[in-house]
């Protein structure tokens, strides 16, 4: 009867909202409020009961909050605030070394070969921009682009991404920052950009044919016989050119014959290269046999890496070169700097500089060949490093080199770095990729160096490639510092364990004879990690109504609902 | 935490306070299994809960000096916590950001309260906490704040940077999200009229 009662009352109110019952059991009314919701409750059923609904949802929530079903963590057992200051000392640390380590490579090995690239002919660039960025790729840059100013763009576009990352999106930022660079190329005058390719079983610029601009030649067998007006780039098994180059040649051959005059600069990859013409600039090459007949001048210097040379000819100024053996009977009109096995100066040969040899044996010298001074020779010592204190010494400026890479990249790309680690912990599948990228992917950069359109690409993945070994072994080294300092997803956290896991790493790749060996299994097993991350990233993502599989829905567990767990 | 009743150990707290060593650890040892359990329910994973717990201890030492000792230990503590929590899922952009959002937008409703009782009575604990973690950052947050570190209206508002006004509406919305994940949608999850 009294339930009765209460349901026509209730049809006769209007009920309190959700929101004002809520407040009223977590006591935020106002005394006026609060009397107003107890004496309608007092009235209404329907309030009275959402009410307590309301309550018993609270407790329930309380309950659900307090009740300790994890135990607290191994590693929060104890406090570990004098952990975390030591990794302040670490951090400092790691940077200090940084410094010193990029101070000491410069002043090393940098500035030394900057020097005497400089006193080659080299005017300023060192030899990797000169390889890569000078004039090849980005043409009518030769003057702006050495590899300091390379890292100094990228790290500008780094700054720049991160500026804008505040503001945007980071796929929005990277490409705003991308467009800008893309830009700045297109700036560039579209004159320089004009070339021609020919392609064929036999091609070549005929005799009486006059070549304006710069040209790619593809062929099994290539021949320049007449004049071009810009640089030339040639590819072949049998390479001839016995015309007039104004520009420089970059050429890619089995054979490499210049009987002609080059006007400007040669960089070649051959097997065997013979000069009988006239290079007015410089020449630097890698090879297996060069031969500088009696008839070849070079204006400027060599530098050379080759198993044999034999300078007949005469080079106006300095010689570099790494080789086995280096037979000299022409003139060298500056200085001499070889690293080899043995060095043989002919008794018409002429040196009108010093000449530093680092070698095997002792340079074996005619007595008619004309010095400038004797030959200043260091026999080349073959002590184990492991016995010397400096090898140390760089393994731990290597280390702290190897955080600052890595802080770097984990702070660029935070999200990509922790699912890399994350994906390291697939050991099959990390290390199966890894042996397939680490094989394929410099095979296919070759493949696309073939052509003209994948030339850039080629070069491009095989830089990418490479950073990727170094890569490889932060992602590892972020994997072991989990294993010993716990999991973790936030950024500062996960490069603190990657610094404490590369250390291990290192000190692991140190061990004599089976070192390398790990090293190489690091390398595959993170590489696949990063490769299984991409190929992660490029799969496309299942959208929210998509339809279902096609597999068929797995059994339920008795007494469970759609909704959840029955009753007991 | 110190379980509801039991005394705050405020020699602790003292001597903590000049640097202590000892009383550090006490304090570490009385307070770290309810910090965690804190940061357990506000993070989405076990291991940015104990980062965090890590972080707000380290805090707590810098910030120990500040407390003032009139007032509950506990109850500052989470305070700290909650920020600090908050603070790392506004780093990471999961917060979601409804400040802008009035009062009057809340839909004034009845919901049934027969299905809201049925709801609350088919329910475990566990399957509430799984269905906490289904929420967003801000419900989850409001939730733990309120009912497992028991902060007031203020307190609450002023860690998630929301008028006082606000915070009823987050505490109602949250629990509307819970009960849709608790797996009852529908008129009950979103307010509806009986």
């Amino acid at each position: 009867m009294k339930e009765k009662d209460d349901s026509l009352r209730d049809d006769a109110l209007q009920h309190l909202d959700e929101m004002t019952c809520l407040l009223y059991i977590e006591r935020q009314l106002d005394r006026a409020k609060a009397q107003e919701v107890s004496a309608h409750t007092q009235e209404c059923g329907a309030c009275r009961t959402l009410l307590r609904a309301l309550e018993r949802e609270s407790r329930l929530l309380t309950r659900a909050m307090l009740e300790e079903e994890e135990a607290l963590p191994a590693r929060l057992a104890q406090f570990q605030e004098r952990a975390r200051e030591s990794m302040q000392w670490i951090w400092t640390l790691a940077f200090g070394l940084a410094a010193t380590g990029v101070y000491a490579l410069y002043t090393g090995y940098i500035e030394p070969w900057q020097r005497q690239l400089e006193q080659a002919g080299f005017g300023g660039s060192n030899l990797l921009s000169l390889l890569i960025f000078q004039g090849a790729f980005w043409k009518g840059w030769p003057s702006m682009i050495t590899l300091l100013e390379v890292l100094a763009l990228v790290t500008l576009g780094g700054f720049a991404v991160a500026f804008l990352r505040k503001r945007v999106g980071r796929g929005s930022a990277l490409a705003i920052v991308l467009a800008g660079f893309c830009a700045a190329l297109a700036l560039q005058p579209a004159s320089a950009l004009a070339s021609e390719t020919r392609k064929g079983e036999s091609v070549g610029v005929a005799h009486d044919e006059t070549i304006n601009g710069d040209i790619f030649l593809f062929g099994d067998r290539v021949r320049v016989d007449g004049t071009v007006d810009g640089d030339v780039f040639l590819f072949g098994n049998d390479v001839n050119v016995d015309g007039h180059v104004k520009g420089d040649i970059f050429a890619f051959a089995k054979f490499l014959q210049v009987n002609g005059n080059v006007d400007g600069n040669i960089r070649a990859f051959t097997n065997t290269m013979t000069i009988r013409g006239t290079v007015a600039k410089n020449v630097l090459t890698f090879d297996d046999v060069v031969n500088l007949e009696s008839a070849a001048k070079v204006g400027g210097s060599l530098t050379i890496f080759v198993q044999k040379l034999n300078l007949e000819g005469n080079l106006g100024r300095d010689l570099l070169i790494f080789t086995k053996h280096f037979t000299l009977s022409g003139k060298v009109g500056g200085g001499i700097r070889m690293k080899g096995d043995l060095l043989t100066i002919n008794s018409n040969a002429q040196v009108d500089g010093p000449i530093h040899y680092e070698g095997n044996k002792e340079a074996e010298v005619a007595a008619g060949a004309k010095l400038a001074s004797p030959v200043d020779y260091h026999k080349l010592e073959h002590k184990p490093k492991y016995m010397e204190a400096h090898y140390y010494v760089w393994q731990v400026i290597w280390a702290a080199a190897f955080v600052v890479f890595g802080l770097v990249l984990f702070q660029l790309m935070p999200s990509f770095s922790g699912e890399a680690v994350g994906n390291a912990e697939r050991y099959g599948a990390s290390f199966g990729l890894g042996v397939l990228v680490f094989f394929g992917v410099p095979i296919a950069a070759c493949i696309a160096c073939v052509t003209v359109v994948g030339l850039f690409v080629g070069i491009s993945t095989l830089f990418v490639w490479y950073a990727a070994l170094y890569y490889a072994q932060l992602v590892v080294g972020g994997l072991v510092g989990q294993w010993l300092m716990g999991r973790t997803r936030e950024t500062w956290p996960l490069i603190g364990r990657m610094a404490v896991g590369i250390v291990i790493v290192r000190l692991s790749t140190l061990i004599p004879e089976v070192g390398g060996w790990i090293k190489f299994g690091l390398i595959l097993w993170g590489l696949g990690a990063i490769s299984l991350t991409l190929y992660n990233r490029f799969q496309p993502s299942i959208a929210a109504n998509a339809p279902p599989a096609p597999y068929p829905p797995s059994p339920l567990p008795p007494n469970t609902t759609v909704g959840g767990m029955q009753p007991a | 935490m110190s379980a509801p009743g039991k005394t705050e150990p405020a020699g602790a707290i003292a001597r903590a306070r000049t640097g202590d060593a000892d009383a550090w650890g006490e304090l570490y040892r009385e307070y770290a299994p309810a910090i965690f359990r804190f940061c357990r329910r506000a993070l989405p994973t076990r291991e940015d809960a104990e980062d965090a717990t890590m972080d707000v201890f380290m805090k707590l030492k810098d910030k120990l000096v500040q407390y003032d000792q009139s007032r509950s230990f506990t109850a500052w503590l989470y305070k700290v916590a909650a920020n600090h929590c908050w603070d790392v899922l506004r780093r990471r952009k999961t917060r979601q950001d409804k400040e802008t959002e009035d009062v009057e937008n809340v839909p004034l409703e009845h919901p049934d309260p027969n299905q809201l009782d049925k709801l609350i009575e088919q329910r475990t604990s566990e399957e509430v906490r799984r269905a906490l973690e289904k929420l967003g950052a801000r419900a989850r947050m409001a939730l733990v704040m309120r009912y497992y570190s028991d902060m007031s209206y203020d307190e609450i508002a002023d860690a998630l940077g929301v008028r006082r006004a606000f915070v009823g509406v987050v505490l109602l919305r949250a629990r509307h999200e819970l009960r849709q994940a608790l797996g009852q949608g529908g008129a009950l999850a979103a307010g509806g009229a009986s």
